[in-house]
């Protein structure tokens, strides 16, 4: 097996953008996105896209003032299509 | 619905020794048959788990319906927890289980409806400027979107770990999956989306 080239860098670090943000990839393979992003914008830039990414979903949980219905427990309460424990029913 | 008189907001993770006595002991009595108690003990993860069906499913009455099975289930199925996970977890699993069945009946419609961020209405940070704030909404209306596109697997591992904040472990357990398989998942639902958006559209609202 031949050294990586910078085209078989380039697209194992465009698939490794998230792995690395995450914090799951070991040193050696650290490094060597560390490395390949350095001189490539296309790298660097995704690096940039991917945390953003991850900041603004985590943004998405923020539903304030949603509640549940207050139905929730209707079909438990109406005993439903076997609405009791199991335990109760045998 | 707010939380049950007595018990805090809980948090997915983390649990205090005075929620987890009081959630061992409405278990008992859930356990016993007791339903009140079992709301009591559901009920204080009521809103954090319609919530979740809400980002799983995208639609808001499905969710309210969803949400009535998921609790139905549970009680169905309190007797069988053994505690071997948190009780919100073993929850949240029926949720994510719940969720997924409703979203294969639903491929099999012709049509969906998928919820979008105005009806969600996200509160916008409110330090922003107007362009940053048009900007973050748009933002987080192609969020929204490419969510949406995503297959339910993917979806489910993005919403759990990245939306609600889970640990990997906890939101692999709820998906059902090894740590390594939610990984894959999250990484892969992480890239679809990144490429549905576009990097200048993240980088530019990531400042």
């Amino acid at each position: 097996m031949g050294i990586p080239g910078r085209t078989d860098d380039h697209q194992w670090s465009q698939r490794h953008l998230s792995h690395y943000v995450e914090g799951d990839l070991r040193p050696r393979a650290r490094r060597r996105l560390d490395r390949h992003a350095r001189g490539c914008v296309d790298c660097g830039r995704g690096i940039r896209a991917m945390r953003a990414l991850v900041y603004a979903v985590q943004g998405l949980g923020g539903l304030a003032g949603m509640r549940a219905p207050e139905t929730i427990f209707d079909r438990v309460r109406s005993g439903g299509p076997g609405g009791e424990p199991a335990s109760s029913r045998a | 619905m707010m939380p049950p008189e007595g018990l805090p907001v809980p948090g997915p993770v983390e649990h205090a020794p005075e929620l987890a006595d009081t959630e061992a002991s409405l278990l008992a009595r859930a356990q016993a048959g007791d339903v009140g108690a079992f709301e009591r003990l559901s009920g204080a993860y009521a809103d954090r788990v319609f919530m979740l069906l809400l980002r799983l499913l995208g639609d808001r009455s499905e969710a309210e319906d969803v949400a009535q099975e998921v609790m139905l289930r549970a009680w169905q199925g309190i007797t069988r927890f053994r505690g071997q996970s948190s009780y919100f977890t073993w929850l949240y699993r029926i949720a994510v289980n719940e969720a997924n069945r409703a979203l294969e009946r639903r491929s099999r419609r012709p049509t969906r409806v998928a919820i979008g961020v105005d009806e969600l209405q996200l509160p916008a940070p409110a330090a922003l400027d107007p362009s940053r704030q048009a900007e973050n909404s748009e933002l987080r209306r192609a969020l929204s979107r490419a969510l949406a596109e995503l297959p339910p697997p993917l979806r489910t591992a993005l919403v759990l770990r990245d939306v609600e904040g889970l640990s990997t472990q906890e939101a692999a357990e709820i998906a059902g999956i090894s740590q390594a398989a939610f990984k894959s998942r999250l990484h892969q639902a992480r890239l679809r989306v990144r490429v549905a958006i576009g990097d200048q559209a993240l980088v530019t609202a990531g400042g």
